[in-house]
Formats: structure tokens, C-alpha cells, sequence
């Protein structure tokens, strides 16, 4: 399906599939919920006002994953810039405790995943987050970050490499 | 052979194409440590995964942004908000706009309480110097001897004095009275 990112049926079909994914990338980026936000509001205005032919709601998708991707970064670098690194992990939303066999992360652990997330060197951190949190294939990241399949698969393993690393010294067991 | 990290990730992945998928898989049914480290990879995978941003942390936020590009971007199509006005004018606006300015600014210059050259009338103001001589003929310029005859001759001498000049009466075949008088 056609995608005029201009048009308010076009828009909000994206946005309604899209947000939660960018929303994500965003969030695991920086670390912010409230950062996010804007960062999401930014890129959705921009999409709707640039008003871009897509061939189909993933080219929409990955172009918004992009535009978020990048203003993500740009957030982080500035911030580490303004050596102004609040802790961010202790703003991270409190989730309602989940019952029965769904509950299978404890919220210590979260913090400890998403602090790794976060100190690994930016290029790794894109290309995981792609993986991990918006659930995207090698060829579809590669598109994305405009690098080659290979790359991403050798990005992959080295940012997993350095989590466990991270999360061994932290004593979390994750065999 | 065993299988290292990034074959078993790549494999974790979904994304080990044919024949290697089937050969790790081989591998993995008879070689206990490999088995052992992929279980570690995909548990790690895992752990990572669920850490994510949930959805009921997202759908606040994206209600409250829809929202905002609904009443600040789509209803407003028609009727742009001030920032995002299109400033270009049609050019009788821009011509008129220009006019205006123009009356303003020679309005101002007139009105302008600075001082401006007073209106010297037939001859010009001069600074006394010691030594300088400015020769004036009332009869240089038609207009100017024209304005001259209606006044009386105290009056322009008067007039000149005041603006500095020192005047030097001579009346032409008619010595000074004065130069002579010794002589005689």
C-alpha cells in the first residue's frame, strides 16, 4: 500500500504501527522517557510536513526508525558534550509488577540491561537496539544505518560479546 | 570444528542461510559444549530483549503526541499556526509595503529636528577670516539684482553685517573722500 506521509489516513496507519517501534528505539537510546517523547513528536512532525511517497509502511517505518535513530544520537552526543549525564536509568518509568509466568524480569536485571545498553559505544548500541528492540532483520538494519549485512551481523555479536561482559561483572547470571 | 560466537549468533538471529543453518544444527545435536554456549547466547538474547520499553509505557505517550500533531498539524492544514506560516506576500502587498516605508522614512527626515542648512537666501554665511575678501555685485545674476532693488541699501547692509560680512562700500568714478584729504 501506498504511503503519502501527508495524508491523514497514510499518517495515522503509520502511526499507529510505527510509534511503539520508534518510541522504543528512542527510549533505549537515550534513556529518557520524556527525551523520547519529543524525539518521537519531532520525527512524526517531520514525516507528516516533508510529505514523502513510500512505497509501502515499511519503507514509512524505516525511514521514521532512521529520523529517530539519528536525533536519538544527536541527544546523546550532546548531552555527553555538556557532560550533564543525569542518572537516567533511576527516571526509567516504574512498571507495574506483572503476575504469573510473564513476570521473568526482575526490575534490578532491566536496570542492569538497559545500563549496559547504554555505555556501549554508539555504533554497536545502534545496531542492537535495532535488533533487539525493534525486532528488525540483519537486511533490514543494514538499510537502515546505510552499511552492509555483513556489518550488522559482525556489530550484533560484538555489542552481545561486551553486554555479557558487562552483565557477568554486574554477577548477573544469564546462563 | 566448533562453532564460534558470531556463527551461533548469526544462527540465534535467524539468519544463517543454507548449508551452514543445517550443519550448526547438526553440530549442535552431538556437541554438548556448543549447545551449552548457544543456550548462554540465547539467553542473554533474551535478557536483553525483555528489558524493553513495554507497551503500556508507550501508549500514554503516543495518544498524547498524536494528539498534538492532530490539533497543531492536521486541523490546522488550512489555517497554519503563526510559526509555521508561509511569510511569502503577493507582490501589490510587497509594493505597497515598500511605499509605505519610503513615506515614512523622507517623512522623517524632514520632520528631523536636526539642523539643516538655514536658508542662506541670496548670499552665503561665512566664517570672518582675517585677510579674505568676497567681492558680491549686485549686479551678478538678473534674480539676484531683481531682489536686491526692492530693498532700501541700509536694509542689505544691515543684512550683510549680520551674517558676518564686513562691508566695503566703493561707488564706481567716485574716489574716497577721505584718501585724498591730506594731499590737499
Amino acid at each position: 500500500m501506498e504511503i503519502k506521509s501527508s495524508e491523514n489516513e497514510s499518517f495515522r496507519l503509520v502511526y499507529e504501527e510505527v510509534f511503539p517501534v520508534v518510541m522504543r528505539v528512542a527510549y533505549h537510546v537515550t534513556y529518557n522517557m520524556d527525551v523520547s517523547e519529543d524525539i518521537c513528536q519531532e520525527a512524526f512532525i517531520r514525516f507528516y510536513e516533508k510529505n514523502i511517497d513510500f512505497r509501502s509502511v515499511d519503507e514509512a517505518k524505516y525511514w521514521l526508525i532512521r529520523v529517530t535513530k539519528n536525533l536519538a544520537i544527536n541527544v546523546v552526543k550532546r548531552k555527553s558534550r555538556e557532560q550533564a549525564m543525569v542518572d537516567k536509568i533511576k527516571k526509567a518509568p516504574k512498571v507495574p509488577v506483572q503476575n504469573g509466568e510473564d513476570a521473568l524480569m526482575d526490575s534490578e536485571t532491566r536496570t542492569l540491561v538497559r545500563e549496559a545498553v547504554e555505555k556501549l559505544p554508539e555504533k554497536l548500541k545502534s545496531v542492537l537496539v535495532l535488533k533487539e528492540y525493534a525486532d528488525l532483520n540483519y537486511k533490514q538494519i543494514a538499510g537502515i544505518l546505510h552499511i552492509s549485512e555483513s556489518n550488522v551481523k559482525v556489530r550484533v555479536h560484538r555489542a552481545r560479546k561486551i553486554m555479557e561482559s558487562m552483565l557477568d561483572r554486574e554477577e548477573m547470571h544469564v546462563s | 570444528m566448533c562453532l564460534d560466537d558470531q556463527i551461533l549468533n548469526t544462527y540465534l538471529d535467524g539468519e544463517l542461510s543454507e548449508p551452514w543453518k543445517t550443519q550448526v544444527e547438526e553440530h549442535l545435536n552431538y556437541c554438548a559444549a556448543c549447545k551449552r554456549r548457544f543456550e548462554q547466547l540465547r539467553t542473554l538474547h533474551k535478557v536483553v530483549s525483555e528489558s524493553r520499553l513495554e507497551e503500556q509505557e508507550i501508549a500514554p505517550r503516543r495518544d498524547k503526541v498524536l494528539q498534538f500533531i492532530e490539533k497543531n498539524y492536521m486541523e490546522k492544514k488550512n489555517s497554519v499556526g503563526f510559526l509555521h506560516r508561509d511569510f511569502r506576500v503577493k507582490t501589490p502587498t510587497l509594493l505597497m509595503a515598500a511605499a509605505a516605508f519610503i513615506v515614512v522614512l523622507v517623512g522623517a527626515l524632514v520632520l528631523s529636528p536636526t539642523p539643516h542648512p538655514e536658508s542662506d537666501g541670496l548670499i552665503p554665511r561665512v566664517v570672518p577670516t582675517e585677510g579674505a575678501v568676497v567681492q558680491v555685485r549686485a549686479t551678478e545674476g538678473l534674480a539676484a539684482s531683481q531682489v536686491l532693488d526692492n530693498y532700501p541699501l541700509e536694509e542689505i547692509l544691515k543684512y550683510l553685517d549680520s551674517r558676518g560680512y564686513e562691508v566695503d562700500l566703493r561707488v564706481k568714478g567716485i574716489q574716497p573722500m577721505g584718501d585724498q584729504a591730506p594731499n590737499e
